[in-house]
């Protein structure tokens, strides 16, 4: 582990929502967090609830898929993004099997933080997952009370 | 040159002097005769009025010496009267001589110049004075009055002397006149000579006058007339574009002018000639041609002229269709508006073209190709139109064939490459699970058995080549179906070969090569995708390294050649059969299968390092070498 700024125990402690239709990449995510540490854990697997999910559990970061069916990841980032209330820092880490430019410049530019191709290196996953929660974690610090 | 007579040559030296030379002669000739004849005329009149002014003189010679004698004897009378009466009256005539005999004497001096006259004269002259001598002295002795004897014999000696004088004086001055005569008679014989001879000299004058010229204006005529007439009727021939007649070639203006009037017939002959050639060669390629309907109209669009193609296309032959309006051709539906329409265009931009459906005389509909050419003349009036017409129904038709099979082509290919695209994705996303929870049993391997860690690792193994076969099948999916991502930048080529060159070391290494790195000395600059270049470089190093199992090493080149830039991988190995070569860039074709099931690879490689290399305008190929393979693509150059 490399040095980190924050306690890793509060990184730990950091709520995580993961969306993705597939059972089986879900129980991986799932897993890899486990397998890390992460305590505070959420999957789903119908996106149609995401939005409510997200409201209700307000979680300081969600590792979202793309291709999904009925409501894909792009409603999704839109959907959030329209109601995070203004300084609020929700990163989103995006994982898909669409690796085309077209797909990464549009979910970066539709908000996302971050983006990982399927299939993933879970250590290079589990790293970016770190540093984005250090990254809220810092920006609570700083953001005037 | 032949000898030529002397006539013939002083005719040539005439005609050959410049034309100033030859006004100035014709003109000057005559002038100069006229002149010569003016003298003659000048110095004979002059000849005549000295001889008349001698017979003049010789007259008034003869005056002067008569009235010196009749003065002399009135006043010897005079002087016998005063002496025998004593009367002073008488002395009248003595004092009238004394008065006027030094005039007389004086005129008579200046008027003598023969020689035997003045000879007469003077003794005139000395008489004269002896007699006036005599007479002053018997004047004076008659007036002394003394009436002595010594007196009187003296008066007697003096007018016996005195009357001796006159004698001799009588006989000088009738010498004087006879000599006179004589001269007279001689100098109006000359007069008359003279007169005769500027008679003679004026007839002469005349004659030489006429002859002159005469010969002025044979000179004129044979140097200049009768040559312009022949250049004149040369001029006709050449206006009229027959052939000029001979002319000999002299070397003044006319004979000049003469050979360069020879000179533009012969010019413009050999101009119409070629002119002739020209347009019978055209008409006969026009009227010839078959392919194409070539035939003109008037401004108003009446057809003036039809060939063989016309012909064939059309169905008209040229006398049924000529005289009429061109709108035949057109179907009803743009019978109408179409022609005048195309007249139209072509008047205002000089040409239309058009392409659609015609007639043919039976009424059949054929697929046109129309070019319509407005024709100007020199002035810029409008002389009509051109009109070319293609058959372009089979080419149509082959053409429209040839456009739907490539649309099903490319439609084909586009459900093609949507289909690998969607299945590289639908394959990706179960892959992600697979090596996801093989990559977390690896991380836990330790507490496996050795046999547990194999499977993981197998697992592990075959989810990488599948996900290999799964990326390069997307990247060739999405090339063909239009999709590539070209980030297209400059590169400086030397400075990207050299990062390849690191990147690529460790693989080369592996399989025990050495990698050389040929840089051109000046570098080179591309526009291209750097990802994929480098990708392309990586695959084509790889191959080399993979499949070099005999030789030594891998050399990575590149160079610049006109307007590209082409990179080289060359290894020393076997090399590739002939017979392979033409199925190096075939999808999943792995060469040598069977033998060389121990080389790892997807068999896309080269595939999609094609279609790279294409999708950046360049081309990839191979070249076999004495030892080993040798594969290069190129990419174009920027300067």
């Amino acid at each position: 582990m490399p040095a980190r700024l924050i306690n890793n125990e509060d990184i730990l402690e950091r709520r995580i929502l993961v969306i993705d239709d597939e059972d089986a990449n879900v129980l991986l995510l799932a897993s890899v967090l486990e397998r890390e540490g992460y305590s505070d854990v959420h999957c789903l697997t119908d996106p149609e609830q995401a939005l409510a999910s997200y409201v209700a559990l307000a979680p300081d970061l969600v590792l979202l898929d793309l291709m999904m069916p009925k409501v894909d990841g792009f409603m999704l980032l839109e959907a959030f993004a329209r109601h995070d209330q203004p300084g609020e820092f929700r990163p989103v880490l995006v994982l898909t099997a669409d690796t085309t430019l077209q797909t990464r410049r549009r979910a970066l530019a539709l908000g996302a933080k971050d983006f990982v191709a399927k299939p993933f290196d879970i250590i290079e996953v589990a790293l970016r997952i770190a540093n984005l929660l250090e990254t809220g974690i810092l920006y609570e610090r700083l953001r005037p009370k | 040159m032949t000898a030529s007579s002397p006539a013939r040559t002083i005719t040539g030296y005439w005609t050959d002097r410049p034309l100033a030379f030859k006004g100035l002669v014709v003109v000057a000739l005559p002038l100069a005769i006229l002149f010569g004849a003016l003298i003659s005329l000048y110095l004979a009149s002059n000849a005549e009025t000295r001889a008349e002014d001698d017979v003049r003189r010789a007259f008034a010679i003869q005056r002067d010496t008569y009235q010196v004698h009749a003065l002399l004897a009135e006043a010897a009378a005079g002087a016998r009267g005063y002496v025998l009466t004593g009367q002073p009256r008488f002395l009248e005539p003595y004092r009238k001589a004394e008065a006027e005999l030094p005039a007389t004497m004086n005129r008579l001096d200046g008027e003598i110049r023969d020689a035997e006259v003045r000879r007469g004269f003077e003794r005139i002259r000395r008489a004269t004075t002896q007699k006036r001598e005599g007479l002053k002295t018997i004047v004076a002795l008659a007036g002394t009055r003394s009436r002595s004897q010594q007196n009187a014999d003296a008066l007697e000696a003096a007018l016996i002397s005195n009357k001796i004088v006159l004698d001799g004086m009588r006989r000088d001055i009738e010498n004087i006149q006879r000599r006179e005569r004589v001269l007279l008679d001689q100098r109006q014989a000359k007069v008359e000579d003279v007169r005769n001879s500027f008679l003679v000299l004026t007839a002469i004058s005349a004659v030489v006058g006429l002859l002159g010229s005469l010969a002025a204006v044979y000179l004129f005529s044979t140097g200049i007339v009768r040559r312009v007439r022949i250049l004149e009727h040369n001029a006709e021939l050449l206006a009229s574009g027959e052939a000029l007649n001979a002319i000999p070639d002299d070397a003044d203006e006319i004979g000049i002018l003469g050979q360069r009037m020879h000179k533009a017939s012969a010019l413009l002959r050999a101009r119409e000639q070629a002119l002739r050639e020209s347009e019978e060669r055209f008409r006969l390629v026009v009227e010839g041609v078959r392919d194409y309907g070539i035939f003109a109209l008037s401004p108003d669009g009446n057809v003036v002229s039809w060939n063989l193609g016309a012909e064939r296309i059309k169905g008209w032959k040229l006398d049924e269709i000529v005289g009429q309006h061109f709108s035949h051709f057109y179907p009803d539906e743009t019978r109408d508006f179409l022609p005048a329409q195309m007249l139209e265009r072509a008047r205002a931009a000089g040409t239309a073209e058009d392409e659609g459906w015609r007639m043919r005389k039976d009424g059949t509909r054929f697929w046109a190709n129309v070019v319509i050419t407005a024709l100007y003349d020199d002035t810029g009036d409008l002389r009509g139109f051109a009109k070319v017409t293609r058959d372009m129904t089979e080419r149509r038709r082959s053409e429209q064939a040839l456009r739907a099979a490539r649309e099903d082509a490319d439609a084909a290919n586009l459900a093609k490459s949507a289909f690998l695209s969607r299945t590289s994705h639908e394959l990706r996303t179960p892959l992600s699970a697979i090596l996801g929870f093989g990559q977390l049993l690896e991380l836990d391997s330790n507490a496996f058995s050795p046999h547990h860690r194999e499977s993981v690792n197998q697992i592990m193994k075959a989810g990488s080549h599948l996900l290999a076969l799964i990326n390069d099948l997307l990247d060739i999916s999405s090339i063909e179906a239009g999709g590539a991502e070209l980030r297209v930048e400059l590169i400086d080529m030397n400075a990207l070969l050299l990062e390849v060159h690191a990147l690529a070391s460790p693989i080369v290494s592996a399989a025990g090569l050495k990698f050389l790195l040929i840089l051109p000395p000046n570098g080179v600059k591309v526009l291209a995708d750097r990802r994929r270049v480098t990708q392309v470089i990586l695959n084509l190093v790889a191959n080399a390294a993979k499949y070099n199992r005999t030789g030594t090493l891998v050399e990575l080149s590149c160079a610049q050649t006109d307007e590209a830039v082409r990179v080289s991988v060359m290894d020393d190995g076997e090399g590739i059969k002939a017979a392979d070569v033409s199925r190096l860039f075939t999808p999943f074709d792995r060469l040598g299968e069977q033998t060389r099931a121990k080389v790892e690879g997807t068999g896309l490689g080269l595939a999609l390092s094609k279609r790279l290399v294409e999708s950046m305008n360049g081309q990839i190929g191979f070249e076999q070498r004495d030892q080993g393979a040798c594969f290069w693509f190129t990419l174009d150059a920027v300067n």
